[in-house]
């Protein structure tokens, strides 16, 4: 089933569009795009409708024909800043001596008032300038908050990443091979999603925010029944509530991934490199998206107050030291509220990268250099019903220039662990047209999850 | 109200009547008359119990579990919640006079999974074997104490010492560092356990899970109000919140046979708001964690974290230490009466409708450093002024005394661990039914 192409998309075709038609592409933000004649009919909620002409948003271009006048910068410097009372001086005479209003007269502005001695409780702190920490340069960070605009292209150029669409052959490879039997684990996985989805609450249909932790506990409790089979699952630890912080430079920018993320499972052994030499010697030749006139900054935090730090989250001599899959639910009930499946997608490359870039610091030094054992880190993302998979591999910490080795991620978007869970059945005219029960059920998206699990051991 | 109950009652009593023909075989079959009953709807003894009569039979003849426990709740009075975890004195003796509940203190000898069926595994045998001349309370040979050990440590050094925390919130001491321990413990110890215990790899691991029951016990007078006079039932609901529960799709064997008699049940003779205890009128639910349709319906274990305003350290502060282990006690005895009981419930059986079968559930009740182990037996759900009269059967709770896992945490070591606490630990959590 294709979903509906959203905004994003829509202006991404139109752009393209433009640009193959050889106009030079406006930025996407705030202009009019016209939809291409690829996209006459926009079905929403199951119902064609053709595209409205496009709302136009932000200001009208300037042309002869919107606008009159001279252009705004002139009109700003012609135009007076200080009010008409300052200018005419109508506020000189004030009634503070008299001590009371008087009407005519202006109203008195008197200075703030100083306590006198320095008071803990109601000192309004430090300004920014003279905090330890200012520095002069700002710093872009990166926190479980930013939701990036251009999603995972300007994460790719941050991270000066190069993408591969689907899951790495090693981890396709545990999907398939048979003797793992996969399929054992359909009904578990079905009772899982149940659990979830109905019997876990007393009320008739659990919200998102109590059935999403639930499904993901679930998985993973089905996921460590397999250390049966393979005792060296037994070597993993989850981490709730860690923070990372991680810091590299990119093309004169500093930026910082930082904070709480999401929950980060940590194995005793380091997941092998997934790609092979060649491919990473073939990175070098890519060059990375860039989405000019958008700064690759835009959506991230720019602080003066910050400290270059770089922690994994845990002290040393742990014995669980590498990172190997971070887990991201998106659990809120409200849309709004949750990152959008771009922004999730986002959000999960750059946190990946904090923790393998942090890792790689700890191992091979603060040194940019070309790693000659990549680091691998994996990521899954889930709302509840949606997966997203990725795999990221950090091939090099030269981070400031473009040109180089690149790291490689390999992300498979989108899988659907089931259509739909109807809580109450569905009755249209006293006949009952959809029971109870779980729809579109796909085992593959389970498997890859448990792929991703096992990957690093098997 | 009395119209409306009346008429709906003449109405079902129509159609029970035509149920009662075929059932009374007193009367003789070519009498003309129907049969001579009590009224219905008069102010009487006789009416009430006919009215109690008639409402018994729509439970036991209610279509569906789910519609058992709705008319089973149905009606709403006030009631007297009862809190497994409560700071209240001597709460436990209170709890087991409510809960006709039997303690005996120790582990019963039964609680000790199999081992000896099994046979040894070689890769672990090796350093069991040093063991295995100890007592019979010690480990069977296949448990490698060493690897546990170490799972155990590492849970708890990763959540004290190296993951990197801030400060702990005020007053939520217990959610900085003995909440995730606990958490990541069970959960490491059932994936490693699973191998050996069957049961665990089909079971569910519920999070903070709710589990609820309503019951009546005893009778007293309504002391004011429209209903002033009446000698109504006395109502209790239990809401628990355990830290973590397994529940598992198979019953554990029974401990000791149905009709035992370990030892008497306290009987207090004040009104139960004396303890204290309050009363509140809300929904009646009855509830294991999760719906009837789950399969998962029967219980294996429960943990449960003491909260931060009931710790150790503010009892002894007020010369109270003889309460702590009543505090453990309380909790184990509640907690685990009323998920037997919602677990019998879900069964189909309730006061009128007595167990046919024990239903048996362990607890692990902790602070984070001592651990008290509880073994619970449901031998009666009669608990009800009628149904109590000639039920000789009483509910048996097996508990331990709290002891400390370990004694401190410093410098990423873990010092003066306890291994004999981490056995029980696993031993409860190997229990399982004897033909797996």
């Amino acid at each position: 089933m294709v979903a509906a192409p959203g905004p994003m998309a829509l202006r991404r075709v139109g752009a393209a569009a433009a640009r193959s038609r050889g106009i030079p592409t406006t930025p996407t933000r705030g202009i009019l795009t016209t939809p291409t004649r690829g996209i006459l009919t926009t079905p929403t909620r199951g119902i064609l409708t053709r595209a409205a002409p496009p709302r136009p948003r932000g200001p009208l271009p300037r042309t002869p024909w919107t606008t009159r006048g001279p252009p705004p910068e002139e009109l700003a410097r012609v135009v007076e800043r200080r009010p008409v009372r300052e200018q005419v001086e109508l506020d000189t005479i004030t009634y503070a001596g008299r001590q009371h209003y008087v009407p005519g007269l202006a109203r008195p502005r008197f200075p703030p008032w100083d306590r006198g001695w320095h008071d803990p409780w109601h000192s309004p702190g430090p300004r920014c300038e003279e905090m330890p920490l200012y520095k002069e340069r700002g710093c872009y960070i990166c926190h479980q908050g930013v939701r990036m605009l251009e999603g995972v292209r300007q994460a790719q150029w941050l991270t000066k990443t190069k993408l591969v669409e689907g899951l790495p052959p090693p981890v396709l490879g545990i999907v398939a091979n048979p003797a793992h039997r996969l399929e054992e684990h359909e009904e578990g996985v079905k009772r899982a999603i149940s659990h979830a989805r109905f019997w876990d609450t007393t009320e008739v249909a659990p919200r998102r925010e109590h059935y999403c932790p639930v499904l993901f506990e679930d998985l993973i409790h089905l996921c460590r029944l397999m250390s049966v089979k393979y005792p060296s699952l037994t070597r993993r630890m989850l981490a709730r509530n860690y923070k990372i912080a991680a810091t590299w430079e990119r093309e004169s920018i500093l930026l910082q991934v930082r904070g709480l993320n999401g929950i980060l499972m940590n194995s005793v052994s380091p997941i092998p490199p997934v790609a092979s030499k060649e491919e990473i010697l073939a990175t070098e030749g890519h060059v990375l998206e860039t989405f000019y006139p958008i700064s690759p900054t835009i959506d991230l935090q720019e602080v003066n107050v910050y400290q270059e730090l770089n922690h994994t989250g845990f002290r040393d001599g742990y014995p669980f030291s590498h990172p190997h899959t971070l887990f991201f639910l998106e659990s809120a009930n409200i849309r709004p509220k949750r990152f959008r499946p771009e922004q999730l997608r986002a959000k999960m490359l750059m946190f990946a990268f904090g923790n393998a870039l942090a890792k790689a610091k700890v191992l091979y030094g603060n040194d940019p250099k070309v790693l000659e054992q990549p680091v691998v880190v994996q990521s899954i993302g889930t709302d509840g019903q949606l997966f997203q998979f990725m795999v990221f591999q950090l091939n090099t910490t030269d981070l400031v220039s473009s040109d180089g080795i690149k790291n490689l991620v390999w992300i498979d978007a989108d899988q659907n662990l089931y259509e739909k869970a109807q809580c109450i059945p569905e009755v249209k005219k006293r006949v009952v047209t959809k029971p109870a029960g779980i729809y579109g059920f796909q085992p593959d998206t389970f498997k890859k999850f448990l792929a991703l699990y096992l990957h690093g051991t098997v | 109200m009395a119209a409306f109950r009346g008429r709906r009652l003449l109405w079902h009593g129509r159609c029970w009547f035509s149920q009662t023909e075929s059932a009374v075989s007193s009367q003789p079959p070519d009498s003309l008359y129907p049969p001579i009953v009590a009224s219905a709807t008069a102010k009487s003894k006789a009416a009430k119990r006919r009215r109690l009569e008639h409402f018994h039979q729509r439970v036991h003849a209610a279509a569906s579990i789910e519609e058992k426990l709705r008319l089973y709740g149905q009606l709403q009075r006030p009631k007297y919640v009862v809190y497994p975890q409560t700071f209240a004195l001597n709460a436990d003796r209170w709890y087991r006079s409510f809960t006709k509940t039997v303690f005996v203190p120790g582990l019963p000898p039964g609680a000790v999974a199999p081992e000896a069926a099994k046979a040894p595994e070689p890769g672990a045998a090796a350093p069991g074997a040093g063991k295995s001349p100890e007592p019979s309370a010690e480990a069977a040979p296949n448990l490698d104490m060493g690897e546990l050990r170490s799972l155990a440590c590492d849970a708890l050094l990763q959540e004290s010492f190296y993951q990197n925390k801030k400060r702990p919130f005020l007053y939520r001491d217990q959610d900085h560092t003995p909440g995730p321990f606990l958490t990541q413990l069970v959960s490491t110890l059932a994936a490693f356990l699973c191998g050996r215990n069957p049961l665990l790899a089909a079971s569910s691991l519920d999070l903070k899970p709710e589990v609820n029951y309503y019951w009546h016990h005893g009778e007293e007078v309504v002391v004011h109000g429209h209903r002033k006079g009446r000698v109504d039932p006395v109502r209790f609901q239990i809401d628990d919140n355990p830290h973590l529960q397994i529940r598992v799709p198979k019953q554990l064997p029974e401990i000791v046979p149905l009709d035992s008699d370990l030892g008497d049940v306290p009987v207090i003779d004040h009104k139960p708001s004396k303890l204290p205890l309050f009363k509140r009128q809300y929904e009646n639910k009855v509830f294991i964690g999760s719906k009837v349709a789950d399969p998962c319906c029967y219980g294996h274990t429960q943990f449960h974290l003491i909260p931060d305003k009931l710790k150790r350290e503010r009892f002894l502060k007020i010369n109270l230490e003889d309460q702590i282990e009543v505090l453990y006690r309380a909790n184990g005895v509640a907690s685990l009466f009323a998920w037997t009981a919602a677990q019998a419930m879900y069964q189909g059986f309730w006061n009128e409708a007595d167990v046919t079968r024990p239903f048996v559930s362990q607890a692990v009740v902790t602070d984070g450093r001592y651990f008290a182990f509880f073994c619970y037996q449901l031998n009666t759900l009669a608990l009800t002024v009628e149904t109590i009269q000639n039920n000789a059967r009483k509910n048996i709770c097996w508990g331990t005394d709290s002891q400390p896992l370990y004694d401190v945490v410093e410098d990423g070591n873990v010092k003066g661990f306890n291994d004999e606490v981490l056995l029980k630990l696993v031993r409860f959590l190997l229990n399982r039914p004897k033909e797996l």
